[in-house]
Order: C-alpha cells, then structure tokens, then sequence
C-alpha cells in the first residue's frame, strides 16, 4: 500500500475525529435501498469533501430501508456522520427535509446515493454560491452539461415536463429533477419549513417556493452518469409529477406555503437518541 | 472509461483512466479476462487514474481474482486513487488483494 497522500490523510482524520468547529458544509445523501451503492458513494463522497479541507459533516439519511442500508451505515462509525433513521419508507422529499432539519452547515449539499454526478462537480457548483445565488442546482439540460446513459424516452419525458413547469409554474429552471443541489444553508431551513411533499416531486416544489420567495437560483451543468438498474417508470413517474404540480398549486392557492410544517411533523432528530425516526450519531 | 494493456511474457498489465462502474464492466471483462492465462496468470490493474469503482466494478475485480486464483495466479492493484483505496477499504475488500505502491512517493 502506498504511503498516505494529503487526502488520504484528511479523511482518516475526518473518519477518527469529530469535528472542533461547527462545519461548513452538510453533505445529505437520501438513501432507500441502496445496499449495492452506498459503501462507494460515501467513500468517494468522503474523500473529496475531506482534502479539501474545511470542517464538513455527512449526514444520510434514510428512507425506510428494507435491506442493510442502515447496518452498513452504521458499522462504519465515522466521527463525523450521522445517520438517520425512518420507520417507513415515506418519500425521498421527506427524507431530505429530515435531512436538512438536522443539518448544521452554511453550506448544504444535497446528493443522490448512486454518485450519478461525481462529488467533484461540487467545487464549481459552490463557487457559484459566492456569486450571491441562493441555491445552485446542478442540471443534466443547461448548455455544457454532459449526461451520460439517460434513455430517449426519458429525455424527451423531461423536456416536455420541462416546458409545462417553465410556462405553467414560471420555474425557469431547464432541469428541475437533478439530484445534485447545493443551498445556502438559511434558505435551506427556510425552504424545507414550507415545502409540504414527500415524494420525488420535492424538487419541483422547493424550486417553485424558492422563485415564490424570491431567492436567487443558478443552474449549473454537470457531468451525469445514469445509474445502471434503475426502476425508474417513465410513465408513472411523469403522471406522479403531474399530479404533484396540481397539488402543489392547489397548495399555494389555499396559503398551506404561507405557514411552516405543523409542529406535529417529527422534528429535527436528537443525535443523542437512538431510536427509529430519529437522527443517531454513529 | 479508457483500457490499455500491455503484455509481458509472465505478467499482464492493465491501466485504467476514468469512472470504472457497470456501464464500464462488460468491455472491462471482454478486454481483461482473456488476459489471465496459466503462462501470464499475475494481472496488475494500475488504478491510479480512476476516479470512482461503484459495486458492480468491484465485483468485476473479485471475479477476475478468482479466475487468476484459480490459476494459481493474483490481481495486484497498483497505486489505486485516494478515492478508490477508501473505497477497498470501506467495502473490506482491500484485504482481498495485494496493493502495491509502484511510484516510490514519500
């Protein structure tokens, strides 16, 4: 084995030491089932945020896992991860929602669990974040993006979604769906208060409330990678997204976006309980 | 992702540059696998210039071994990236493979 490069070394001390000052960044990684591809992911995930050498936590969150997500999570016992923990599987907008609830970062970063667009790509999306923009979101549609694997289908299922939200929404955003989205950390809390969906369509809705509200959003292009042994059903997934974009304007027409989340809603997970439903420090 | 091998009378040699996942296994087998041989049964895969194995590719690098040990041979990985030696690690399975360091860096 070599000797240890400065990365390396970065992440042995971010795997054995918790953090001394509050961090930077929260990267939140949504994870249902993903036994075959979280290890990967978290390595790589670690290993970039670590050499670059500002305090940062990862926090995954899951969704309900039926296989050994939340075991293999756990026996990793990392300093600086926490996982939470969900009885049922509710929805990956209600697994990022607990995940931003608990986060304590300026900066939070929302990835999916299959690295579809590699941790690299966050660099240049968070120098965007200097630029005054809220919240920068990668995008699979905005010039210069390379995208890799997508199917003909979904590609023109996206498009034509696409044009439905820029045109009946007034969300100017080319690609809405993109699971690799970076926020500043105020508008984060503040948005996932009000966003009310727990499935696939949170996206949607989070940048619905964000042009609502008025932040600043800045679509970036990445390198995308579609993840092989997806189940993803094109026509279902589009008649969900649909039907998400009707609730959420018949949400906005009734104020449910003028008020926060009831208080009934589970919380922020507590680190120090370790229990189902809520966050455990591992 | 890139494959090139290079080929010596006892040994193999495969150098790999970019994102090795499933999408890359089935060329990475045709490519590999007709490598190991009884004469040539020692394959070094240089992976100091990829950047991420997801399962599927790791799972590539076990069946390879296998069909090295089988032969009484080995696959020795070479000076792996920082991401990728985290990667054996975190999964358990760098304790499968010899890992060597080849570029003498302090």
């Amino acid at each position: 084995m070599s000797e240890s490069s400065t990365a390396y070394r970065a992440y042995r001390s971010w795997v054995t030491e918790p953090l001394s000052a509050p961090p930077v960044v929260s990267v939140i990684i949504p994870a249902y089932n993903e036994e075959w591809r979280i290890l990967p992911t978290i390595g790589a995930i670690a290993t970039h945020m670590s050499a670059r050498g500002e305090p940062w936590e990862l926090i995954i969150s899951d969704d309900g896992s039926r296989d050994t997500t939340v075991e293999l999570v756990r026996d990793l016992r990392f300093a600086n991860l926490t996982l939470l923990v969900a009885e049922e599987n509710a929805g990956k907008g209600s697994a990022v929602r607990r995940g931003v609830r608990a986060a304590r970062g300026d900066i939070v970063l929302v990835a999916d669990a299959d690295q579809s667009t590699p941790i690299e790509q966050y660099d240049r999306l968070a120098a965007s974040l200097e630029t005054g923009s809220a919240l920068v979101i990668g995008s699979r549609a905005a010039d210069g993006a390379a995208v890799r694997g997508k199917s003909i289908g979904r590609r023109i299922v996206s498009r034509g979604l696409h044009l439905l939200v820029a045109y009946g929404f007034g969300v100017r955003v080319a690609d809405t769906q993109c699971g690799f989205k970076i926020l500043r950390a105020d508008a984060a809390k503040r948005l996932f208060d009000l966003q009310q969906l727990d499935g696939f369509s949170f996206d949607l809705e989070v940048l619905y409330l964000a042009h609502k509200l008025g932040y600043e959003v800045t679509e970036v292009p990445v390198e995308w990678i579609d993840a092989p042994g997806s189940t993803v059903d094109v026509a279902k997934v589009s008649m969900q997204f649909l039907r998400d974009l009707v609730r959420i304007r018949m949400y906005d027409l009734r104020g449910r976006y003028a008020r926060s989340r009831p208080e009934s809603e589970p919380r922020v997970p507590t680190p120090a309980h370790d229990a189902v439903d809520e966050g455990t420090r591992v | 992702m890139i494959i090139r091998t290079e080929i010596e009378p006892t040994r193999r040699l495969v150098h790999l540059v970019g994102r090795f996942d499933a999408h890359e296994c089935p060329g990475f087998r045709s490519a590999v696998t007709p490598l190991v041989t009884a004469e040539a049964n020692v394959i070094h895969i240089d992976l100091s210039q990829v950047a991420f194995v997801d399962s599927t590719a790791l799972a590539e690098l076990v069946r390879l071994q296998k069909a090295a040990r089988a032969l009484d041979g080995e696959v020795i990985l070479a000076d792996p990236s920082d991401p990728v030696r985290v990667i054996l690690e975190i999964t358990a399975l760098a304790e499968m493979f010899t890992i060597i360091d080849t570029t003498g860096a302090p």
